[in-house]
């Protein structure tokens, strides 16, 4: 009974971090690329990059960008975003360690 | 003879009961997560790739939760469901080592070979992660009666590495994960409950050793 104040207060701490848990920006990268009229499919980006040697595990979109999960030419294995208009490589990361941005 | 047999039933209600809240009943409702996961990838609607954010979550969430139990029972004392609760936390630490090894297990899936994971081993958000599940080992293998009988005190000075390894899931999650919000979701509550749980011991110290004084000083 002494610490039912207590199991009060934690319930209440508890479910406000719980609900106010705050919408953080997710991904590493954004493009302000217009309306997705103009893009390039991702199939398209898919195909010039196997072209150039990468091997796909799965692409999406990602913060106006298109993000694709894959081995580079190179050997490694990243996460890579790219500009749905130019298609142009802006950013190639392995675990958070940036191997490649564009400048 | 009609009480005897409502009796009866009332048994039979009993057990049934009894046999839900068992231990193996409680393994089954563990795996249940990890058996639609798997049955997922097998029917392929998830590629191994993405089973990692899952596997790796459930991990952590069983090991929070078994961590929790401690500072629940120093925080509302003896309750029947702390007791129920305590009765469980072999469970929850033996099922965050089972996600785990999913884990592991589709991460050298997904990886395919051992280049790419050696190139990338050293990143802060890779090591970490290794280093929590080699952490798991030594505490998944002594989780049972025979190994505490022969460790004695070893064995809780010895399972107290797990608070070397949920600061190391922490880290390995926020630093591999895009957004803090999952982890410090599932971290901040056992982190409370820690505080909480030091502020009263750290009271009760202090009443005793008052106490004491004052009996002294009669």
């Amino acid at each position: 009974m002494k610490y039912s104040a207590f199991a009060v207060a934690i319930a209440a701490v508890l479910a406000s971090a719980g609900l106010s848990a705050p919408a953080f920006a997710t991904g590493k990268m954004s493009c302000e690329a217009g309306p997705q009229s103009g893009w390039k499919t991702r199939a398209e980006l898919e195909a010039s990059l196997v072209k150039q040697g990468w091997t796909i595990k799965k692409s999406k979109v990602d913060g106006g960008c298109y993000e694709v999960y894959g081995t580079t030419p190179e050997g490694d294995r990243v996460e890579a975003y790219f500009h749905p208009v130019s298609l142009e490589k802006l950013l190639v990361s392995r675990r958070g360690e940036i191997l490649f941005r564009k400048k | 003879m009609l009480d005897h047999r409502a009796c009866h039933i009332h048994d039979k209600d009993m057990s049934i009961l009894r046999i839900l809240n068992s231990l193996p009943v409680f393994w089954i409702l563990l795996s249940i997560p990890a058996l639609l996961l798997v049955g997922e990838y097998w029917t392929g609607d998830i590629i191994a790739m993405d089973m990692l954010h899952p596997t790796g979550e459930f991990s952590a969430r069983f090991m929070i939760i078994a961590l929790m139990i401690t500072p629940l029972s120093v925080i509302f004392g003896q309750r029947r469901w702390i007791g129920w609760l305590m009765k469980r936390r072999r469970s929850f630490g033996l099922a965050a080592f089972g996600y785990a090894m999913l884990h592991l297990l589709f991460y050298l899936t997904d990886m395919e070979a051992l280049e790419p994971i050696l190139a990338e081993f050293w990143a802060p958000g890779i090591w970490t992660g290794w280093a929590a599940l080699l952490l798991f080992l030594p505490l998944a293998i002594t989780s049972n009666n025979a190994s505490m009988r022969r460790l004695k005190q070893g064995w809780k000075r010895l399972q107290r590495l797990v608070y070397v390894a949920a600061l190391l899931t922490l880290a390995h999650w926020l630093l591999i994960h895009d957004g803090v919000a999952g982890a410090l979701a599932h971290f901040i509550p056992l982190l409370l409950l820690e505080l909480l749980r030091g502020i009263i011991i750290y009271a009760r110290r202090n009443n005793m050793t008052r106490q004491q004084d004052s009996l002294q000083a009669e």
